[in-house]
This record gives structure tokens, sequence and C-alpha cells, in this order.
């Protein structure tokens, strides 16, 4: 275990970084990542790589391949890319890629390649084409933010309630910006861009020059920017090889730092966590990666291969064509437990449950010690919580056993934080697998919610996983076990190889009467897929007539629709048959329908006597009704001397 | 009275900001508010009114805010027609779910007299979800009913639907005790001849004579003795009333002097009372007693005016004639004097209702009567009446026999017309078939009639024949008696036979008995389509004899004048 520290690297005096491996990638790359416009999703999400053919001058006779891959490089789908020219990629917040083509169509398809919708960003755009795009992340969804030909912006702070914003002009701009962002403040969406030596911040109705904190004099021009994750930070790269780090304001410098590089580094981004110790960015050249931080000397990796750089909440991922690796600074807890000769009550609870597996009375020294400091309670917490930040099994079992040794010296210790971090590690554990490929850190599964986590899982369609998950934490039905059920069969009904009889029985067998899941639901799926045999087939299933009607209709069962409508007794639903029906067939078949009704027949007559009192007359002459037509008459003959 | 104003009075609602309040009718109302707020029940014809009303209000260049809230349910239909009329941009819609008013300890109404014409003459089950709401509400705040019955074909959709209703929602009354034992669920039309019999227990007489509306009632000057009218609410608070509601009508006058002569002792004891004694009665029971004083004299008032009215109107005579009528015996007699009362226009309601008395316990009138009554019923009140006769048959009410009816005959109909494909015209030609009454079997299968050996005391009462002078126990509550102490319809097959109910009446039991012994005694009536007073007060004495504690729940208390005016085609 003296290794284990191995791969820190301490920046400054407070804070070490290490980067782990989290998979090794075994995809098949055709490409180079050089030659592919890539985008990977926050959150371990996944891989979209989209061999760029158009950057070349050469006429592009081959078609491109659209691949997707999960985070782990497993293939998820991959397509003949048939549209046009793309400049740029992006995940949305759903998980749904965003292709933008250079005549500002925006193709969104889905994790499995499937095609959803399409939209444009605007005529402007279409004229001056797209020279740049950037897909971004606000608390309202996912964003896009468009640089024309014509060096204008134009964005959408939300990608699925489209509203498109032309953003003002920047005085006297005549080659595109060197560099520019998109910036997330108090809820407004805003533009940072770097012309020459000048930063420029576009707002709805303004352009506003800028000028950051405490720069240093001699910069020529801005070569790069990066925004971090929360938008709170905001680093910029200029050709002078200096490093300014600060406030996304500009209105306040962290640090700065002069790596003496003047080569435009390939990518730049923010390497922080909530509460971090010492904030840092991350610096990619073709060969090199620096860690720069408020520290005189920065962190240096050789990188063996092209690698592509994704921030998260609490790291950066680096991919490349052979491993994935996570590099972020070093959590407190795990800090306090692994520094080198530390004392901190958690190392000592770690160290003593180690001598009590050796049977070793020192177990007895190091636990007094803790005792004698009163520090027993905090020792198990530090335990519990790097157990939630350590990447293997191995350590966190450990740390845990250490845990729970700690556990049995006290008298008061609440269970729930320890139960708690060890379901989440075994779910954490779980979707991290190869096989499944999100490689979740804990800060992160704990931002993104269980719910959304098995959303995600719903979406790359591991059904059985997300139930196991619901069932081993116990999640209350409606929210868990049959909302997943009823995705997966919505996604059954899709799979148009099945036949009718076989889709709907093996549905019913999987749900049954699971409570909340509603079978009008997936129907309308199945019929949205054309499958209307299917749709009615699963209608059958649906225990609340009043939900098999609209969608009877909507399929043009009316007649089915009606003695649904009856069988409820919703008399309002019956009605609602009716006049559906009325509009739909001729008098006289509309007529014959209702003879058959009877129920609905004196409910349309009690409509008519007030309403249309011609129509009535109508019925009762179908009908032969000589009776009522002669009352019908009398009736009239009353009402007429009336007036 | 109105629902409203047991809920909220015009006092309230004016503390509320109500400017003014107007009755939705066909007139355009003359307001200066910004608002409108129309409370309704869902009707067309009321939909019109309000349509009429905002178009003239566009017509006049006038902008206001419309709220139309549907109690207790929103139609469709009425949607529609606003939308036909081109305002439902113009209004907004709301529901007030509001389905079960209490009228008194043991009686909740819903309020609905129009269910009867609906369902009943009409065909239209609108009310029946209505109904099941309005159970469902009662089961999710007592707990489920253990043991439930019914009979009728409203009964059971009703029953059904109320099922899905708790389907759909389990989980909330599970688990819990239940408080009501049992739930019966019962038709109007499987008893007309007990709603169309003159009353003659005091509440019911009341009924009759001044019309209760809503648990209250309005005693003209002739009761008050004064030239103002008075309101006076009847439910087991008016302490008077409470004594006699359920006393046939003889008893009432003696029981009325006898608590004048107490209050008058009471009173007395003033004297020779010292300051103190004084206070004490001043401040404690003079109250009291002065309310009680008042109580008195209004109901001995209602008393009388009650005598006179009966008296001019030969009550014994017509008392006579329906007991025969129900009895079956002196039938030309009884004819004849349906005859004389009709020439002498009596009143088109009462005579409509003789007429529907005898063609019920006489399963149908032969065509020579039917025709010569008709004709002189039309000749009488004239010819407008017409179209009440068609429907009065499409009820069932007022039939005439086919010729050459029997059974066999009538039955090798439905068969064959159960072959015909038309399944629409099956059921038309059945309600008017399957209203055939067979009285005169069922009563004699149940023992409708006492037997009379002397004199029927009505001081004290034997059984439920008393509500009707001991001459007939009421067909209803006898029903309800026989299953209640058979615990199912075991053994009524006949009379369910008779009945036309044999496809219609239901008993569901939950196995496990949770119910405490005081819950089973606790019996929840339903009657769908009305019931009388004298059917309340026939079962609240059934429940004293047996220690039952009945509950009655209706769509709307009702009384045969009221089932006549639903029928008429002619409005008064």
């Amino acid at each position: 275990m003296d290794c284990y520290t191995a791969n820190w690297n301490p920046l400054g005096d407070s804070a070490f970084y290490r980067k782990y491996e989290l998979y090794s990638m075994d995809w098949d790359l055709k490409e180079e990542l050089r030659d592919c416009l890539v985008a990977a999703a926050p959150y371990g999400g996944p891989i979209a790589l989209l061999r760029n053919p158009w950057r070349k001058e050469k006429a592009a006779s081959v078609r491109p391949v659209l691949e997707i891959y999960s985070a782990s490089g497993l293939p998820l789908a991959s397509l003949l890319w048939k549209s046009g020219p793309v400049v740029s990629l992006g995940w949305s917040a759903e998980e749904e890629l965003l292709c933008v083509q250079e005549d500002g169509g925006v193709l969104v398809y889905g994790l499995h390649g499937d095609f959803r919708r399409h939209f444009s960003m605007g005529n402007e755009v279409l004229q001056n084409r797209v020279l740049d795009a950037r897909i971004f992340h606000t608390e309202f969804g996912s964003g896009v933010a468009i640089l024309t030909g014509a060096h204008r912006f134009t964005l959408s702070a939300n990608v699925s309630d489209l509203k498109l914003r032309r953003m003002p002009e920047v005085p006297g701009l005549q080659g595109a910006p060197t560099c520019w962002t998109a910036l997330c403040q108090d809820r407004v969406a805003h533009i940072l861009l770097a012309v020459g030596p000048d930063l420029y911040l576009l707002d709805q109705s303004a352009c506003s020059a800028v000028t950051p904190f405490g720069l240093a004099p001699g910069v020529s021009s801005f070569l790069q920017m990066a925004v971090s994750f929360t938008y709170r930070h905001l680093a910029l790269f200029t050709d002078t090889g200096y490093i300014w780090m600060g406030t996304a304001s500009l209105k306040e410098k962290l640090c700065e730092f002069n790596c003496n590089i003047r080569a435009p580094p390939k990518q730049m981004v923010w390497c922080s966590r909530p509460r971090s110790k010492e904030r840092a960015v991350v610096v990619a050249w073709e060969r090199r990666l620096m860690v720069v931080g408020d520290a005189p000397e920065s962190i240096q990796f050789v990188l063996d291969e092209d690698s592509y750089l994704v921030p998260e909440l609490d790291g950066v991922r680096i991919f490349s064509r052979s491993t994935h690796e996570f590099l972020h600074e070093v959590p407190v807890a795990s800090e306090e437990i692994f520094k080198i000769a530390s004392m901190a009550p958690g190392a000592l609870l770690l160290e003593a449950q180690k001598e009590y597996e050796k049977e070793s009375q020192k177990a007895d020294e190091y636990l007094r010690e803790i005792q004698e400091l009163g520090q027993l309670t905090q020792a198990v917490q530090q335990c519990i919580e790097a157990a939630g930040h350590e990447h293997r099994p191995d350590m966190q079992k450990s740390l845990l056993r250490a845990a729970s040794f700690g556990k049995c010296f006290l008298d008061r210790f609440p269970p729930d934080s320890f139960v708690r971090m060890c379901q989440d590690l075994r779910v954490l554990n779980a979707i991290r697998d190869y096989h499944i490929g999100i490689p979740l850190t804990y800060s992160q599964y704990k931002q993104l919610t269980i719910q959304v986590l098995l959303d995600r899982l719903v979406l790359r369609r591991l059904y059985p996983l997300a139930i196991q998950i619901c069932e081993y934490l116990r999640l209350p039905e409606v929210q868990g076990v049959s909302r997943i059920l009823a995705h997966w069969a919505c996604y059954k009904v899709q799979q148009k190889d099945v036949s009718d009889e076989d889709v709907a029985r093996a549905i019913n067998q999987k749900l049954g009467d699971t409570p909340g899941v509603s079978y009008s639901d997936i129907a309308a799926r199945a019929y949205g897929c054309g499958r209307t045999e299917l749709a009615i087939k699963l209608l059958e299933y649906e225990p609340r007539s009043g939900e098999q009607v609209p969608l009877l209709l909507k399929m043009k069962r009316s007649k089915l629709a009606l003695s649904k409508a009856i069988e409820s007794g919703d008399t309002d639903l019956v009605f609602t048959v009716l006049l559906h029906l009325k509009n739909e067939l001729n008098r006289g078949d509309f007529f014959m329908t209702l003879r058959n009704q009877p129920m609905a027949l004196s409910l349309y007559r009690q409509f008519c006597k007030h309403q249309e009192l011609e129509t009535l007359k109508d019925l009762y002459n179908q009908d032969d009704n000589h009776q009522e037509l002669g009352s019908f008459h009398i009736r009239a003959s009353y009402a007429a001397e009336e007036v | 009275m109105s629902p409203l104003d047991r809920i909220a009075n015009v006092s309230i609602l004016k503390q509320h900001e109500v400017d003014k309040l107007y009755k939705v009718e066909n007139k355009p109302a003359v307001s200066s508010s910004e608002q409108l707020c129309f409370l309704v029940r869902p009707r067309i014809k009321n939909m019109r009114y309000v349509a009429s009303l905002v178009n003239a209000d566009k017509l006049a260049g006038r902008t206001r805010k419309y709220k139309v809230i549907f109690s207790p349910q929103k139609f469709h239909a009425c949607e529609m027609v606003l939308e036909e009329e081109g305002v439902y941009g113009d209004v907004s819609c709301d529901e007030w779910a509001f389905s079960l008013l209490p009228l008194d300890v043991d009686l909740l109404s819903m309020e609905l007299p129009e269910f009867f014409r609906d369902y009943f003459l009409e065909g239209d089950q609108r009310w029946i979800n209505t109904v099941a709401q309005a159970l469902h509400l009662l089961s999710t705040l007592y707990g489920p009913f253990p043991n439930c019955y019914g009979i009728g074909r409203c009964a059971k959709m009703s029953y059904e639907l109320w099922r899905t209703l708790e389907e759909e929602e389990d989980g909330e009354t599970k688990g819990r005790r239940p408080e009501i034992g049992h739930i019966f669920l019962l038709d109007r039309d499987v008893d007309f001849v007990t709603a169309l019999c003159s009353q003659v227990v005091y509440e019911g007489l009341v009924d009759d004579t001044f019309r209760i509306k809503c648990g209250s009632v309005d005693f003209g000057p002739e009761v008050t003795s004064s030239d103002r009218s008075l309101k006076v609410l009847l439910n087991a608070e008016d302490k008077v009333f409470n004594e006699i509601r359920n006393e046939h009508f003889s008893n009432v006058f003696g029981f009325l002097s006898q608590k004048a002569r107490n209050l008058q002792a009471q009173y007395d004891r003033r004297r020779g009372m010292d300051i103190k004694q004084m206070k004490n009665f001043v401040s404690q029971e003079l109250k009291g007693l002065k309310q009680e004083h008042r109580l008195l004299s209004v109901h001995i008032g209602a008393c009388e005016s009650i005598m006179k009215k009966k008296t001019k109107q030969d009550f014994q005579e017509l008392i006579k004639t329906e007991h025969a009528l129900l009895e079956g015996f002196n039938i030309r007699e009884s004819t004849s004097y349906i005859e004389e009362h009709i020439d002498r226009q009596v009143s088109p309601i009462e005579s409509l209702r003789l007429m529907c008395l005898l063609s019920i316990t006489e399963n149908g009138l032969i065509p020579k009567d039917y025709r010569s009554l008709k004709t002189q019923y039309l000749q009488s009140y004239g010819p407008e009446h017409l179209l009440t006769f068609s429907n009065l048959r499409r009820a069932g009410l007022l039939t005439e026999q086919a010729p050459g009816d029997t059974l066999t005959a009538m039955e090798s109909k439905v068969s064959k017309l159960v072959t015909d494909k038309a399944a629409g015209k099956i059921t038309d030609a059945f309600s008017s078939l399957a209203k055939r009454s067979n009285f005169r079997a069922i009563s004699k299968k149940l023992n409708l009639i006492p037997r009379v050996d002397g004199e029927y005391d009505l001081k004290v009462p034997r059984d439920m024949a008393y509500v009707f002078s001991g001459a007939y126990v009421p067909l209803s509550c006898r029903v309800i008696e026989q299953v209640l102490e058979r615990r199912s319809w075991q053994g009524l097959d006949e009379v369910l036979r008779l009945l036309n109910c044999s496809e219609l009446a239901f008993t569901d039991m939950t196995k496990e008995d949770k119910a405490s012994s005081e819950s089973l005694r606790l019996i929840l009536v339903v009657f769908l389509g009305g019931c009388t007073f004298s059917e309340i007060s026939a079962l609240r004495f059934l429940g004293r004899e047996k220690g039952y504690r009945f509950i009655f729940l209706t769509t709307a208390v009702t009384n045969s004048a009221r089932l006549m005016e639903a029928m008429s085609e002619v409005k008064a």
C-alpha cells in the first residue's frame, strides 16, 4: 500500500492531483481522433465520432460514418452520414446528439443513432453559413451558439424550447474571433469572444469590451479560453504562453501562470470540483498535458496518443485510442487518509483495522489513540466518505471494512450514512462496469440523482439493470420498477419483427397489473409505430375504459370506442364518441350504430331534444317509431303556438 | 329553499361580496357588476340561458367576466351547447363536486329531482356516475361497506360503476374498519305503488300539503294565522316536530294538545317560586319553553290547515278508494270514483295519480277503461295532457292491457323479440314490458296487506303498515326488511321474478368479518329516483323494532305529486 500515492502529483502546497485509468478502450477506430469531430457527453456519457471529410479541401466522395460509443468504447450505433456538412457535434442534457450543419440546420439523434427531429437556426444563419458552433448546458437545458460567416452570433438557450436570439454586432470585427465561448450567468446566456488583444462580452442587447483584472501586459492575442463546468470560472491562454485564471465575470483573478509555450493548445479545460482546494486548468497540446494552478510548478504528463478532454463536475476525463482516464484533485477525505505519514483519524482507523486483521495488538494501540482524541466518529465518517471517492472496489472494501470496524466501538453511530454509501457504491460499481460504461464518480452521481441515472439506463435500453437497481434501492414502484417496465414496453412495441400476439403477450406477462403502468400509453406508442392491431390488443389490458376511448377514436375504431365508452358508464365519454361518430359516418350509418346502442341512443335523443329537433325527427323516422313521431309533432305544435 | 340556501345563505354570500342573486332563467339580468357567476345544474336549458345572457351583453357592447360553475359535475353536452352558441371562449367553466346534502341526521339528499325523469322516462344514464361518485365519497369517509344488496337496473349499474371507482383508487379504503355494515340500493321503479299513495304520516302529509323543499317548509298565512308566511326548518332539531314526524296523523292532534298542557304546566311552575328560583327559570328554562311554545303553535296551525284542506277534499273517501285499490276489491266502484274525480276537476295531478295507482295495482287497465278514462281526462283537463299519457305509458305507470293478455302471450312476444337482431328495440320493448307490475301477486307473496282483526291501533303500531293507516305495508320497505333478515336474496326468487328483477338483484358480501356488531346495525338505504317520507318513517319504525339504524340516501325526496309532475308534459 506504500505505493498507493504513487500517482499523486502535488500542485502547490495543499492539493494533489491524480490520474487513473477508467477503461482500456478497445474500440476499433478506423480514423485518428484528430481527423474526427468528437463529442463526449458529460456525466460519463457516450462519445460520438464523425470523421470530418469536409475539413480537407478534397471533395468528399465517400460518405462519412457517424459512430456512437459508450464511455467504455462499446459501439452503440453507427450510421452513414447522408446530410450536409457538419460543423459541430454536441450532446444535450437528455443525451441526444445535436449535429450542427453548415447551413444552420441541427439534426437531433438518439443515443442509438435513431433520428429524432431537426430544427433550423434561422435564415440569417442559412445565408451566411456556420463558421463555428458550440453546444452548452444551462439550467434550462442545452443550448446552441453559432458563429456565422458574417461573424455574427446566434444562440438558443434551450433547444427543446427553441427561441433564437441574434446577438448584437461586434463593432469593427473584420475576421473571425480567435476564440470564443458561451457563458451562462444569472440565468442568461452570453458570448465572450476575443479579437486580437481585446475581449468582448455580448449579451442580448449590447456588446461591451471587457478587460480581465490584473492581466499581465504584452498580450497581443488570446488563443484559447475555457469556462468551468459551473460557469463560475474562466481561463485565458494568450499568445505569450501566459494563462490567466479568474472568475467568469473577469473582475477577479485567481492566479496566473506562465508556461512559456507559445503554440496554441489543442484543448484547455478546467479541472476543479465543488469546494476545490486548488482549482486548476488542464491544457493539452499534441503530446503534452499540463495541469496548471496557483503554484510555481505545474504538473506535466506526456500524451502518447491523440487525446480528447471532457470536463466533468469534479475532474477531467481524457480518452484516446487505447485508454480512458480520469484526472481529478484528490478529495479531502482520501487525502487525509492516504497522505504519507498522515495522522488523521481516518488514516489511523484504516491502519488499526489492518492490524486487527493481522491479529496484531497494534490494532488496539491505534484505536486507543483515536479514542483518546475523541475522534472515532470523525474517523468512521472519513473512511465512509473516502470509500465513495475510490474507483477500485478493493479499496472501497478496505475503507468500508475500516469504517465498520470503527463503528463497533461507537455507541450511537447512526448507520444510515454507512448503509447508504454501501448501496451507492454497489450501484456505481454496477454502472461503471465495462459493459455498461457509465464512469460516474460519487459526486457526479449525487449531482445527477438516481432518477436521472435510471432514465439514462433506460435510454441505453439497460432495462434489467435499471430494474435491479430499483429493487435493490427499494424505490417506490411507481417511480421505479413500473416506470421502467413501461419504457421497456414502449421499446418492445417498436420491434417490428415480432408478431403482434407475441409482443402483447410478452408485455402483459412482464407488466401484469403493476400499478402505475398505463397500457393506453404503451398502446399509443404502438399506434405511433403504425401497429394498430397491436395497439388494440394492448388496450384490452387497460383496466380503465376511460383511458381506452381516446386512443381508439384516434385509431378510427369508433364503434369499438363507443362500446368501451358505454362500458365505462361515463356518459361524457359516450357523448364525445357520439360527436366523433356523427362527423365520421354518414347519417344513415350513424343512426344504425345508435340503434344498436340503446344507452347512446337515449343520450343522443336527449341532446337532440334540446338542440337539434330536426335530427330527432329523422331518428324517429328511421326507427319507424310512429308513436314518438306523433308525440313529436304534437309537442312541436304546442311549441309553435307559444311563439 | 334551495340547496344553496342550506349551505350559504344570502347574507353569507353578501359577506363574500356577492352583489345580487338571480335565478338562472330566460331573462336579462340587470346588473352593473363586472363579473357574473352562474351556479347551475348541468342542463342544456340552463346553458341556453347563460348563452343568451352573454350574447345580449355582447350585443350591448358590454364586457364582463363570466364563470359557470357546474354542480355536481360538468357534462360535455353543456360545453357543446356553449360552443354552438358561440360563447365558449367568453366563459370559464368549473365544477363543484357537491353531491350530498345532509337534510337531517339520517337523511342525505343529492337534490337531483330530475334524476327520476331523466333515468326512468328518458333512459338517460348520466346521473349514475354521480351516484357512484357519491357512494365512493361515503366509502372513503366511512370505510368499505361489507354487505351490499341492490335491486333494479340502475342500482346494479351504479353499484358496478362505484366498484370500478373503488378499484381504480384502491388502497385508501382498504384496511379501514367499516362503519356502515350494510348498504341497500333500490330503484324507484321497483315500487311505484308506495310512492303513489296518499301519505298520512305527519311529515309526509306536510310534504303532500305544503311541499317540503330541502328540509324546510314555507307555512303560509293560513298556518301562521298572521299575514306573514314563515319558513320552518323541519329536522331532528325541531323537538316538537321530531316527536310527531313519524306519527300517524290521527295521533298528532292528541299529542300536540298533551304537549300544550305540559307546556302550560311548566309555565305554571312559576307561581310559588322565590326570586332565586325565578332567576334560574328565566335564565335557563324560559328560552327553551318559549321556543317550544312557538314550534307548538306552528305545528298546531299546520295541523288545522291540513285538516281544513282535507275535509274539503273528501279525504276519507279518497283514502278508502286507495285502500280498496291496494287490496283489490270493488274495482268498479273505485273506477267510478276516479271518473267522478276527473269530472269534478278536483286536480289534474291527483286524478292522474289515482289512474296510475289503478293501473299498477290492476296490472294495466283493460282497454275499455283505459280509453274511457283517458278520454274523460283529456276532455276535462285539456288535450295538452295527451303527451303525458304517452310518457306514463313509457314509464309503465299507466298502461293498457294488451288484448288477450296472458303471461304466456307476453313471454312469447319477448322471446320473439330477443331473436330479433335489433337489440335496441328489445330494450325499448322491454322497458314497457318489464314494467308489468304484478302487484297483486307480490302483495300476496310478501303479505303487504295485513289481515285485519279488529281495529288497527294506530297509536301502538304493530308493523310498518301504520304509515298507511294499517292498510298496506310499503313494498320497498318490506323488500328491504326481508333481505336484511335473510342477509341475501335467497328464497325471494319468486318475488324477484314478479318484480321483473331476476337479473337485477345482487348481493355482495365480503368474506372477512372485520365489521363490528355495532356497524352491522347501521344500514345505508339508497333510493335511486327518490323516496317518500312515508318510506322513511316506515324504515325508522322497522329500525326501532329490530334494533337497526337506517341512514337514507336519496336522489331527492319525492311524493306522488312530484312523480306525476315529472311525467307531465304540461308545465304548470
